[in-house]
């Protein structure tokens, strides 16, 4: 890879080698077999691309930010080059009344891919979060209503994310929350990884259809396994090897980081296979435990992040290796105790028949 | 009619030893194989499901508690009863060796003529000490295996066996061997009881022989 391609910031233009190696990534994060690649390939250079309106609402912009800081800048490049991004309030060059004439020009002429992120505030009539005067969820129901489907990036957008936890002041929810009548595919995560959301893109443009999801509205293809059955640090579990707070000896040999909090065995996502940022990392892989950032209302059901969750079974109790130490050591200490009783009958007999007997 | 009389030859703890290391090792040979080549369809493995773990862990205690009990055998060789102590069944004596050739031409239908020992007798007796002495290896080979980065288990192991490698194969094809060997031991002893009314597989359970009285 070429290292200038780190500092030069996005490309105007995509490598023919990155844009295959993008496509073949997407193709494989897809789970569709190597010879779809030319489909999707084909898919992704037609010159018609889909018109985008992205949306953002209560949220913190890390999502976009994500996307586009990703190290490997084709990434983003391909997917700014494969849609064209008519409306997006963070990377437009418009600004104030200028921005908002563009989407409205942009849903009058419909039939657009509609990304939304961040999460929607329903209480006191929506006040808690306005742009050029409008409530979010007038903003929202208006671009949804023309929309071919909608993406909604981010925990936020999908099931409402931080500002959704307890007590939820401002009423925020997630997009399916508000529009019923729209295919709605949730990307969540915080931030979700930059792949999938190509991916989901990628599929759309392929099969013109949006992909097959979970009863979160996930698609399967990347929020379809545990986090916990794909771990590296999976084996460590099962044989009871763990950290047992950050820092200590186990979490320096790499064991598992269940008992400090990690929410792997509960989370579904695609993390520890396709990784983050092209450099091979993810949360568990540098030594945090998963938040579960994937999972609806996670700030509220997997907090406190740090300790471990109930009711995950660990093989043997304590994981097999460490349980058969223990069972062995126990069934040594009874092996002891036999041969101590044999030889204390046998000098006992010695000593009351002042002989030797055999038998 | 031949008079009998009743005498007692397994102590206590060679029937623990004996009740111990048996059903270890039925259990051991099961989940063995099954670690070994896993015949169930795992695929759906997850936190739920963890047959793998299961088998390993079962194996793993069953491995212990064989180990206890070879132990508690190593003990019974030097410290045991007379019929227990190494010396009494191992052809190192002519009395012995007498004794083995005796009985292998006995099982093979070769002679009727054998002698009766209330022990093992000296076939039997070193076919065990064979099974003992391959027990240790094995327990060994378990702990290596089991233990890959325990300073005392690795050094001992890799002088053994070499690499973890080399002791997975090793103990494998011991596997075998005690499969093999409960067969015959279980045939043998049958056979035995058939010919001979010394009571020998109720001896197991509660100590007891009968020995033909000298008349």
């Amino acid at each position: 890879m070429n290292r200038s391609l780190f500092l030069g910031g996005i490309p105007k233009t995509v490598s023919r080698r990155g844009f295959l190696r993008a496509c073949a990534i997407a193709t494989a994060a897809m789970g569709l077999p190597m010879e779809m690649v030319p489909k999707v390939a084909q898919a992704a250079s037609d010159p018609k691309r889909p018109s985008v309106v992205w949306l953002h609402f209560q949220e913190c912009t890390g999502c976009s930010e994500s996307l586009l800081r990703a190290s490997h800048p084709d990434l983003a490049s391909l997917i700014l080059n494969l849609i064209s991004l008519d409306y997006h309030e963070t990377l437009s060059a418009a600004a104030g009344k200028q921005a908002e004439e563009n989407l409205e020009k942009a849903i009058e002429r419909g039939n657009y891919v509609l990304v939304v992120e961040g999460g929607i505030p329903l209480k006191d009539g929506g006040v808690y979060c306005k742009i050029g005067g409008k409530t979010a969820v007038e903003i929202l129901k208006r671009a949804a209503e023309k929309a071919a489907a909608i993406i909604a990036i981010g925990t936020c957008a999908a099931y409402g994310g931080v500002q959704a936890a307890k007590p939820n002041p401002t009423g925020a929810v997630g997009v399916s929350e508000v529009i019923k009548d729209k295919p709605i595919i949730n990307v969540p995560g915080c931030p979700p990884n930059p792949h999938n959301f190509l991916s989901t893109v990628l599929y759309y443009l392929t099969f013109k259809k949006l992909p097959p999801t979970d009863k979160f509205g996930r698609p399967l293809f990347a929020y379809g396994r545990k986090v916990h059955d794909h771990c590296e640090r999976r084996p460590h579990f099962d044989e009871g090897r763990f950290a047992e707070r950050f820092g200590d000896v186990g979490h320096r040999l790499g064991f598992c980081l269940y008992k400090v909090g990690c929410k792997g065995p509960e989370t579904y996502s695609n993390c520890p296979v396709i990784r983050f940022n092209d450099v091979e990392v993810w949360p568990v892989s540098v030594g945090n435990g998963c938040y579960g950032c994937t999972e609806p209302n996670f700030w509220d059901t997997m907090t406190p992040f740090h300790k471990r969750l109930p009711n995950v079974k660990i093989p043997g109790g304590k994981g097999i290796q460490a349980s058969a130490t223990e069972i062995g050591k126990a069934a040594l200490g009874v092996t002891a105790a036999a041969v101590a009783i044999h030889a204390g009958v046998g000098i006992a007999k010695r000593l009351a028949t002042g002989s030797k007997s055999e038998e | 009619m031949a008079a009998y009389e009743k005498k007692y030859v397994w102590s206590v703890l060679l029937r623990l030893f004996h009740w111990t290391f048996a059903p270890s090792i039925f259990i051991l040979i099961v989940t063995g194989l099954y670690i070994h080549w896993p015949w169930t369809n795992t695929w759906l493995e997850g936190s739920h499901q963890f047959t793998m773990a299961v088998m390993r862990w079962i194996h793993f205690i069953a491995g212990m508690l064989f180990t206890c009990a070879v132990l508690a055998r190593l003990y019974l060789w030097f410290f045991g009863n007379k019929y227990e102590k190494v010396w009494d069944f191992l052809p190192i004596t002519g009395r012995n060796v007498k004794n083995l050739i005796s009985t292998l031409l006995y099982y093979a239908y070769l002679t009727d003529h054998h002698e009766e020992r209330l022990g093992h007798n000296a076939l039997a007796g070193t076919a065990y000490f064979f099974t003992i002495f391959l027990a240790v290896l094995q327990f060994i080979s378990g702990l290596y295996l089991l233990y890959p980065e325990n300073g005392f288990f690795v050094s001992l192991g890799s002088a053994l066996f070499g690499t973890q490698q080399e002791a997975r194969f090793i103990h494998y094809i011991l596997n075998w061997y005690f499969a093999w060997f409960a067969l015959v031991h279980i045939y043998i002893v049958v056979w035995n009881d058939i010919k001979n009314p010394e009571g020998l597989i109720s001896s197991i359970f509660d100590g007891y022989k009968f020995h033909k009285k000298e008349s």
